[in-house]
C-alpha cells in the first residue's frame, strides 16, 4: 500500500485548522499582550474570513476536483506545522517570532497548493493565493512590530 | 489522515413526511445499514398503500393553492432551502457517505450537484416563461403559456440518494406541482433531512412530501388517478417493463433512466497520463455505482500498423491496471480514502458472480479485487478493490451487461468505425467517451454514437444542472429529460392562447 494521498478533503481539513489555529492563537495573543490586542484580534478575525473563503471555494468547485481524479500530490502537511506554544514566560518578543514563523509556514502552505492546483478551476488557486498574500503581509507586519520591539529595549 | 466524525450517532427512525407532518407507518420496519461498518444507522418503514394515497391525497388538496402562489414566491422557497443545504452541507455530505459508502468528497460532490439544481430551479420566473407574437392574423395575437399539472411521484434510486431525485423536485414545485419522493429504502436518509429543510424553509403543506417504502409504494404512485407522472431513475428492467409500460397505459407522463454500459475509447493520440486519471474517476469513482461510470476502456489502434497497435494496448493495459491497483479502499469518511464499499453484501456478491464470469468466459484478469486490502481493519462485507480484466470481447458477459460496480473491462477495436460498431451492438446508450487529441476523430463520435450524453476527454460525463441528463436506446425510456429546461417542460402543460378584441 502507498503513502496516504493529500486528497482535496485532507488540505482543506489541514487549511481550516490552520486557521481554527491562528484566530485561537492571536486571540490568545491579544490577551496576553493588551497593548497591542487591536492588532491581534484583527489577524484572529482575518482568519475566521480565510477559513470561510477556503471551505466555501472547496465546495462550490469540489465536482471539478473530483472530475480530474485531483490530489495535492507530493504534498507533505507535516512541512507546514507549527508548534505555538504561549506561557506565562514567553515574552513580546518571542511570541512575535513564533507568530512570523507560523505565518511564514502558512503562507508557504498557500503557494504551495496553489501552485498544485492551477490545473482545476481558477477559482481554486485564485483563493488560496488571496490566504498566502493576507498572511505574508501579517508576516511583514509582524516583522516590523519585532524590529520596534527590539529598537526600543 | 483524518477520520471525520460521524453524524448519526445512533439508530435515527425515519417517518413519513405527509401534509408538513411526521407521520409514523404502520408498516413493516427496516435496517438502513451503513455498508462500511456494518453498523445500523437507521430504521426504515415500508410504508402501505393507504400512505402513499393520503400523501397523494395532502398533495392534491395542495395544488390549488401553490399553482396560484407567484413563481417569485415559489422561488424564494427554493432560496431558503439551498441556503438551509449551505448551511448543512458537512452533515449532509457525511450522511450520505454513512448510508451508501462513498467518499466524503464524492458525497459533498454529490451535494453540491444538488444544490445546482434547486439553484436552477429558483430561475422560475424567468425559466417558466411563455412566448408570443402580434399579428399572427388581422387585429389577432397569439401566445403560449405554461401551467402546471399536479401531483407527480419521483423515485429515487440507491446510488444517489442525495442528489437524484433533486434533478427533478425543484422544478416540479417551481412550476407550480406538488411532489411525493420515494427513497430508495436502502439509503433513505438524506431525504429526510431534505425534508426537514423543506418544511424549515417554509413550502406550505402538502407541497413537498416524502414516502418510504418499497413496491407498494410504487405501485400506489403508478395506479393513482391523481398523479400525472412519474420521474424515476433506476435499472432498466424495472423502468422499461414496469414504469414506461405502466404510465403508458394510465397515459401519465414518465421519465425514466434505466442502466447502462458506457464506453470509453482511447486513441492513440490520446495524452494518457490524463486519460489514466480520468478513467479511474469514471470506472471506480462511486464505486463503478453509478449509470455514468465507465465499464468498457477500448484500446483503438486507428491509423496504427499492428506491432505499434500491440505496443500502444500494452501501455494502456498497464498504465490502467498500475492505477487501479494505487487506489486506496476503506470507510469514506477516512480522508485518504479513495474508494468506498459496494452499497451492500447482495451487490457485492452480484458483482463477484460477474468477476467468475469473466473468467470463465475467458477474459484475463489482471487485478482481482476480491482480494480485499483496506486502509484500516473494516468488515470485509461490502468491500472489493478495483478490479481489471483485459482481452474482453464485447459478446462476453462481462463486456456487454451491466456491472455496476468497481470492475473494468478492456477491450480492442483496430479503428474508430469498429469501436463505434461495437457501442452501438450494445443494448444501452447512457454515456460514451473518446480520449483523443484529433478535433476531427472527436466530432465524428460525437455525430455517430447514440449515447444520450456524449464526452471528449471526459471520464464522467454528467450534465450540469442546465443542461437535461439525457439517455437513448435502453438507457432512457420517455421524451423529455431531468434537470433545466427540459424539466421546466416536463412539469407544465403549453396552453396556447389566440386572442381578438372587437
Amino acid at each position: 500500500m502507498e503513502e496516504p494521498k493529500a486528497t482535496a478533503s485532507a488540505i482543506i481539513n489541514f487549511a481550516e485548522k490552520l486557521e481554527d489555529d491562528s484566530s485561537n492563537f492571536y486571540e490568545r495573543l491579544a490577551e496576553k499582550f493588551a497593548e497591542m490586542n487591536r492588532v491581534f484580534l484583527s489577524f484572529a478575525e482575518e482568519s475566521k474570513k480565510n477559513k470561510v473563503l477556503v471551505t466555501r471555494t472547496y465546495r462550490e468547485t469540489i465536482t471539478d476536483a473530483l472530475e480530474a481524479c485531483f490530489s495535492f500530490e507530493g504534498l507533505n502537511l507535516s512541512n507546514y506545522v507549527v508548534k505555538t506554544i504561549l506561557t506565562d514566560d514567553t515574552s513580546y518578543s518571542d511570541a512575535l517570532r513564533m507568530a512570523i514563523e507560523f505565518e511564514d509556514k502558512a503562507s508557504k502552505f498557500y503557494l504551495d497548493v496553489a501552485e498544485l492546483s492551477k490545473s482545476l478551476l481558477a477559482t481554486i488557486p485564485t483563493a488560496f493565493r488571496k490566504v498566502a498574500d493576507r498572511r505574508n503581509s501579517r508576516k511583514q507586519a509582524l516583522k516590523s512590530l519585532l524590529d520596534k520591539a527590539i529598537a526600543q529595549r | 489522515m483524518t477520520i471525520l466524525e460521524e453524524p448519526i450517532k445512533e439508530a435515527l427512525t425515519l417517518k413519513n413526511y405527509i401534509g408538513e407532518e411526521w407521520v409514523e407507518s404502520e408498516g413493516e420496519i427496516v435496517d438502513v445499514v451503513n455498508p462500511a461498518t456494518c453498523k445500523v444507522i437507521a430504521k426504515v418503514p415500508i410504508s402501505t398503500k393507504d400512505e402513499i394515497n393520503a400523501a397523494v391525497e395532502a398533495a392534491n388538496k395542495a395544488f390549488p393553492d401553490w399553482r396560484r402562489t407567484p413563481p417569485l414566491a415559489r422561488a424564494r422557497c427554493l432560496f431558503r432551502l439551498k441556503e438551509l443545504m449551505e448551511e448543512r452541507f458537512e452533515e449532509l455530505s457525511r450522511i450520505q457517505t454513512m448510508e451508501h459508502g462513498k467518499t466524503i468528497d464524492e458525497s459533498r460532490g454529490e451535494t453540491r450537484r444538488g444544490i445546482e439544481n434547486v439553484e436552477v430551479g429558483a430561475g422560475i420566473p424567468s425559466l417558466m416563461m411563455g412566448y408570443n407574437l402580434e399579428d399572427i392574423a388581422a387585429g389577432i395575437d397569439e401566445y403560449v403559456i405554461r401551467q402546471p399539472l399536479g401531483v407527480f411521484g419521483i423515485i429515487g434510486p440507491f446510488n444517489f440518494p442525495f442528489m437524484v431525485p433533486l434533478w427533478f423536485a425543484p422544478y416540479a414545485v417551481a412550476t407550480g406541482n406538488c411532489i411525493i419522493i420515494k427513497p430508495s429504502s436502502e439509503d433513505p436518509i438524506s431525504q429526510a433531512k431534505i425534508a426537514e429543510m423543506v418544511e424549515e424553509a417554509g413550502f406550505p403543506p402538502g407541497v413537498w412530501n416524502v414516502v418510504n417504502g418499497g413496491r407498494t409504494v410504487v405501485s400506489g404512485m403508478l395506479d393513482h388517478p391523481n398523479i400525472e407522472g412519474i420521474c424515476f431513475v433506476g435499472s432498466t428492467p424495472v423502468a422499461k417493463d414496469v414504469i414506461y409500460r405502466k404510465c403508458g397505459e394510465t397515459g401519465k407522463r414518465v421519465i425514466a433512466q434505466a442502466g447502462a454500459k458506457n464506453f470509453l475509447l482511447v486513441m492513440p493520440d490520446s495524452n494518457l497520463e490524463s486519460t489514466i486519471a480520468a478513467c479511474m474517476t469514471s470506472f471506480y469513482g462511486n464505486t463503478g455505482q453509478r449509470c455514468l461510470s465507465g465499464a468498457n476502456l477500448v484500446v483503438v489502434g486507428e491509423g496504427l500498423n499492428e506491432h505499434a497497435y500491440n505496443a500502444f494496448y500494452r501501455k494502456v493495459v498497464e498504465a490502467f491496471v498500475d492505477a487501479a491497483c494505487k487506489i486506496r479502499v476503506g470507510y469514506g469518511l477516512d480522508e485518504s480514502v479513495q474508494m468506498g464499499p459496494i452499497r451492500d453484501m447482495s451487490k457485492k456478491e452480484r458483482v463477484n458472480g460477474f468477476i467468475e464470469k469473466g473468467i470463465e468466459e475467458g477474459a484475463k484478469l489482471r487485478l482481482d479485487g476480491r482480494n480485499v486490502k483496506l486502509v484500516s481493519d473494516l468488515p470485509h462485507t461490502c468491500f472489493l478493490n478495483p478490479t481489471v480484466f483485459e482481452d474482453v470481447t464485447p459478446d462476453m458477459t462481462i463486456g456487454k451487461e451491466e456491472i455496476f460496480g468497481p470492475v473494468a473491462s478492456i477491450m480492442k477495436a483496430k479503428s474508430l468505425d469498429e469501436a463505434i460498431e461495437i457501442i452501438h451492438s450494445n443494448p444501452f446508450g447512457n454515456a460514451a467517451s473518446i480520449f483523443t487529441s484529433n478535433g476531427k476523430l472527436a466530432r465524428e463520435f460525437q455525430y455517430r454514437v447514440q449515447c444520450g450524453n456524449i464526452g471528449i476527454n471526459i471520464g464522467i460525463v454528467a450534465p450540469m444542472a442546465f443542461f437535461p441528463f439525457s439517455g437513448m436506446k435502453d438507457s432512457f425510456f420517455g421524451t423529455l429529460h431531468g434537470q433545466g429546461i427540459e424539466a421546466i417542460r416536463f412539469f407544465t402543460e403549453s396552453k396556447v392562447v389566440i386572442q381578438r378584441w372587437f
